[in-house]
């Protein structure tokens, strides 16, 4: 699917847009709070989906390159994250869903 | 006369190497050890000699090393103008006493001289036994000698990095205890260089992870350290190294999910444990040394398996 | 739909066997206990990698009759054991949490 899709289906409030990610088609989702997991993982990143609402997201998702993050059950987002997504130019997205509707809601899309 | 003035250190305002010092540097490592102290017995005249002569505002009345009182210039003055200076010091030592202790961190010093409007504090020991004396010329000196050391390493540090050739990275940073606004820096920056220079992405997330594992550890578990980083055609690798405190179970380190983390650590999102073994992981060499007191080092290296663009066969 | 019904699923291997069934009306999935605590529901299925005995800790807390542990993790012996003095079911699956949240809401959906 498309970032446009996604940020409309789960309502999302947009507070760092990164210009190459309208253009992909977002296919892998990695769901974690701990950064040190999300180190772990070996394939591709497209989105991070977390509660962690801080700078350290940001950064360990650039580590991973990944395209994106989204901060899920709604929780508020630092300065120093918004800040973050902007030196490394990834898509910031925030959304009041819980990560396990999130995910719910994703998938719905994915089929579609 | 000129009364001690407060210092001018707002907490708020500061930068990281200042809170750094403030908290690494104890008050022992600062306080006057040289004591001029009085019995409580002693006529507040011979207090007044003693304060000439020494050339002291504030001088401790003590019985075998405890502290029992302190008496300060003002006090003379007072004695003088009332006309009791041949009064015992304990008669009009002040014993509402506010005490320091000597492993606390100069932070705390700090915040004294802010809070109280005394010239010196009495420093004790874990016995609360006398062991020096605290002014804020002393916070001034210690602080002026221990950032003096800090710039002469950082410039050193500075003149070490080699400027980016072609060919080759040689980068030294040095990452602070707790520094979670810059922790991790180091590793994106190094991972952007990475990336422009087209190395395949496979071996581009091996080295960001390794890197950026090393530098979360000093960050979280040591009291700060540096991270080399070596890059040329070939290979990355990544040396980690601090000074305290070293691990006390290097082989539980290793394995996966035991971990050291404190909660507020945990509720940052790391510490889970799998650092080293992750680092391990995604290394083609990786080894790892440490011990209770004497530190802890961590050396990675990555060697490029493929290029993106084709080469020509050699 | 009640626990016993993720039985059913062959991607959840169930570890913890000595558990009190209950009704299942919703998931969470999170990996920080304090969320959890927060805001997860009785009537949750916990989605999670937390692999260890404070996570029963917590689910006991919140009320939580079954775990379900992601990415193949290991589950300690102490977590198996704390869990089966509390009657809470945990199974164990290879699926990381997107798709086992996926999963998890499919089979509430089909009811």
């Amino acid at each position: 699917m498309k970032i446009d899709q996604l940020i409309k289906e789960l309502d999302c409030e947009v507070l760092h847009r990164c210009k190459e990610t309208g253009v992909k088609d977002l296919k892998h989702f990695v769901v974690s709070d701990l950064m040190s997991d999300v180190l772990l993982v070996d394939g591709e990143v497209d989105l991070l989906i977390t509660s962690l609402s801080t700078a350290q997201a940001m950064r360990t998702a650039d580590i991973v390159s990944a395209k994106g993050v989204i901060v899920v059950n709604g929780k508020a987002v630092t300065a120093d994250m918004k800040a973050a997504a902007k030196e490394f130019d990834m898509t910031l997205l925030k959304t009041k869903l819980s990560t396990f509707e999130a995910c719910g809601a994703i998938h719905r899309l994915k089929g579609s | 006369m000129i009364i001690d003035k407060n210092i001018p250190i707002k907490m708020e305002e500061s930068t990281s190497l200042i809170l750094d010092l403030i908290y690494r540097l104890k008050i022992k490592d600062v306080m006057s050890r040289n004591l001029v102290v009085a019995l409580p017995e002693d006529p507040l005249d011979h207090i007044k000699a003693l304060m000439k002569q020494r050339n002291v505002t504030g001088i401790p009345i003590v019985k075998k090393d405890r502290l029992l009182g302190i008496l300060s210039i003002d006090d003379i003055f007072k004695a003088l103008d009332n006309g009791y200076i041949q009064e015992l010091a304990e008669k009009h030592m002040s014993k509402k006493l506010v005490m320091l202790e000597e492993d606390m961190p100069l932070a705390f010093a700090i915040s004294y001289f802010d809070k109280f409007k005394y010239g010196r504090f009495p420093v004790v020991d874990k016995n609360n036994l006398l062991v020096g004396m605290i002014t804020s010329r002393d916070i001034n000196v210690g602080l002026l000698m221990a950032i003096n050391k800090e710039v002469a390493r950082m410039e050193e540090l500075l003149a070490q990095n080699t400027p980016v050739d072609a060919q080759n990275i040689r980068k030294t940073f040095r990452i602070r205890k707790y520094d979670f606004e810059h922790a991790g820096n180091a590793s994106n920056r190094i991972k952007k260089l990475l990336v422009d220079r087209k190395l395949d992405p496979r071996d581009i997330r091996r080295v960001a992870v390794a890197m950026y594992e090393m530098e979360i550890n000093i960050a979280v578990h040591s009291e700060g350290g540096s991270l080399t980083v070596a890059i040329d055609n070939d290979q990355a690798e990544i040396i980690a190294k601090d000074a305290a405190p070293g691990i006390e179970h290097p082989e539980l380190a290793l394995q996966e999910g035991y971990s050291t983390a404190n909660e507020w650590i945990k509720s940052l999102g790391f510490g889970a444990g799998m650092g080293l073994a992750n680092i391990r992981r995604v290394s083609d060499e990786f080894e790892f040394q440490s011990a209770l007191g004497k530190g802890t080092v961590v050396r990675s290296v990555v060697r490029f398996k493929r290029k993106k663009e084709n080469e020509d066969d050699h | 739909m009640i626990i016993r019904d993720l039985l059913t699923c062959k991607e959840l291997v169930l570890v913890q066997k000595d558990f009190d069934d209950a009704v299942i009306s919703g998931g969470y999935t999170s990996d920080l206990l304090s969320d959890v605590m927060a805001h997860a529901a009785a009537d949750n299925v916990l989605i999670t990698i937390q692999a260890h005995i404070n996570t029963v800790a917590v689910a006991k807390l919140v009320g939580i009759r079954v775990l379900l542990i992601a990415n193949d993790r290991e589950i300690l012996e102490d977590m198996v054991q704390a869990a089966q003095k509390e009657k809470i079911a945990i199974f164990r699956s290879k699926l990381n949490q997107f798709d086992l949240s996926v999963l998890v809401g499919r089979l509430l959906a089909e009811g």
